[in-house]
């Protein structure tokens, strides 16, 4: 294990320039050719968005202001990493499958392709971030120092979803039944992550503590916690334990399957 | 030629599994029990390169030629056994792969000699003489899918031949394009092979285009080395076996 660690490192001094290059032309790639471009980038969220505030505040009429925000400032809050992480789960496990002429063509590490598609995925992010903060900020809610830990969390997630994407993507690249689970597995995430509910709000601590496990929850209520309840992040312990064992365990399990499949790959896809 | 050994192979053997289906094959990641059949496209090789030599490979398909070259290239790893590689080595195999289609011809040059390990300087600096050598003119500026498959292949070997090989390896190649730009990749594999350092591996069913251009030639079948030495004596034990 120590081995794919070291030659994971490797790899990713040898090819830093090339994570810049394929990281922009990733992010060219997935909305040149459509008349609005980029404008995609902001136009996708927002329909979202305009779904669910009209669900639960029109439909339902559920959605109540909180802390002193409006429900849907709370749901941008929210949703905001819930657009990295939702490309990042179905697309992170397809990234190997969608880049294989780079591995069967012509020598290149495989470890690079997670990296690189995080990278792209992120500048539409901190574009999103942006927006989000001058939407806040029209809204009379200025920018704080509670601010300061978005990066903490954008780190977490990174780093969560890169190792994420190296294991779902090797196991895609293996077999296409793993993809279709992810993809069916999609919309179970987001339902029973944090995203649209306070996990707080749960009474039953087991099923509080559960849904704790899934990163998803910990980063999407990471979030709002800067966002909305204006706390910090070591206020909750619970969330950053759960998230260590978490990562842990997928760290874990993609180096295994890293060691096992590298040099397979290649050969399958 | 030096003494210098730039490509080894010791005792190297790749053995592809064969699972009945892509289920069986996910299966087959957790459990040994799962059936497969192995199929050793390259069984047990040994044989070396020294810096400077042309070498022919012959040998019908499915003897072992390109899985051979692909370890050499490094895209595929042995099962067994030890592969040394010393130097760049640029492959004109498959010339049209592994461009991408939305981008330009221009964009794809860089792309290209960047994921080859160049820097910008060096791209820089290759950038024109590709341009001029692959010679298709207002397309360079047009996106790659509106190519012709033979405009692709002479971006592809303009872009492999130019990239300063150590090792350079043809597959084939020579067999896209119209015969004009037969005979320029063919004058250009003989301007590389000029530099007494670079170390040629030359595929191809055209035993004249094997004479002219490879001093050494390997006879292939069934992923076992079958003879080894002169081009001459090769090309008599390929065609009277």
């Amino acid at each position: 294990m120590i081995e794919s660690i070291k030659e994971i490192v490797r790899d990713h001094i040898q090819y830093k320039d090339q994570i810049k290059m394929l990281a922009k032309s990733d992010l060219i790639k997935t909305y040149r050719g459509a008349a609005l471009g980029w404008s995609w980038a902001i136009i996708k969220p927002l329909i979202t968005l305009f779904v669910f505030w009209f669900a639960f505040s029109v439909g339902l009429r559920s959605g109540k202001p909180v802390a002193g925000y409006s429900f849907f400032l709370w749901l941008v809050a929210g949703f905001l990493p819930w657009f990295f992480m939702q490309e990042l789960i179905t697309g992170g496990a397809a990234c190997i499958r969608k880049y294989s002429p780079l591995v069967t063509k012509m020598k290149f590490p495989i470890s690079i392709i997670p990296t690189y598609f995080n990278i792209s995925h992120l500048y539409t992010h901190l574009a999103l971030l942006v927006i989000t903060i001058v939407l806040f900020a029209v809204s009379g809610h200025m920018p704080d120092i509670y601010l300061l830990q978005i990066p903490f969390y954008m780190l977490l997630m990174v780093a969560f979803f890169i190792v994420w994407a190296l294991l779902a993507g090797m196991l895609s690249a293996i077999s296409k039944d793993f993809q279709n689970l992810v993809n069916a597995l999609s919309s179970a995430i987001f339902w029973m992550s944090g995203i649209i509910y306070n996990v707080e709000d749960i009474e039953n601590t087991w099923i509080r503590v559960m849904l704790k496990f899934n990163p998803v929850t910990v980063i999407s209520s990471g979030y709002r916690r800067a966002f909305i309840y204006k706390k910090w992040f070591w206020q909750d312990k619970v969330s950053l334990v759960c998230f260590s064992i978490t990562f842990l365990i997928f760290l874990i399990l993609a180096l295994t399957v890293y060691k096992k499949l590298r040099k397979e790959i290649p050969d399958v896809l | 030629m030096s003494n210098e050994v730039v490509v080894r192979f010791d005792n190297v053997t790749k053995m592809y599994k064969l699972y009945k289906s892509s289920r069986a094959r996910f299966k087959g990641l957790f459990s040994k029990k799962v059936p497969y059949k192995e199929n050793k496209a390259v069984n047990g090789m040994s044989f070396e390169v020294r810096k400077g030599e042309s070498v022919a490979l012959f040998g019908r398909n499915g003897a072992g030629k390109s899985t051979m070259l692909k370890m050499i290239t490094g895209v595929t790893f042995p099962t067994e056994g030890e592969i040394t590689v010393k130097g760049k080595v640029c492959a004109l195999l498959e010339l049209g792969a592994g461009f991408d289609a939305e981008s330009t011809g221009r964009e794809n040059i860089r792309f290209k000699c960047s994921l080859m390990g160049m820097n910008d300087e060096e791209i820089d600096a290759v950038e024109d003489d590709i341009v001029q050598f692959a010679d298709i003119g207002d397309y360079m500026d047009q996106p790659l899918r509106s190519y012709s498959s033979g405009m692709k292949a002479r971006l592809g070997f303009a872009i492999n031949a130019n990239a300063q090989p150590d090792i350079l390896i043809v597959d084939e190649a020579l067999s896209v394009g119209d015969r004009n730009f037969q005979k320029k990749c063919k004058e250009k594999i003989a301007e590389i092979m000029a530099d007494d350092n670079v170390t040629l591996l030359f595929v191809t069913h055209s035993l004249t285009t094997a004479r002219d251009f490879c001093k050494r030639g390997i006879v292939l079948e069934k992923g076992k080395i079958l003879f080894d030495g002169t081009i001459d004596e090769a090309i008599k034990f390929y065609e009277t076996k």
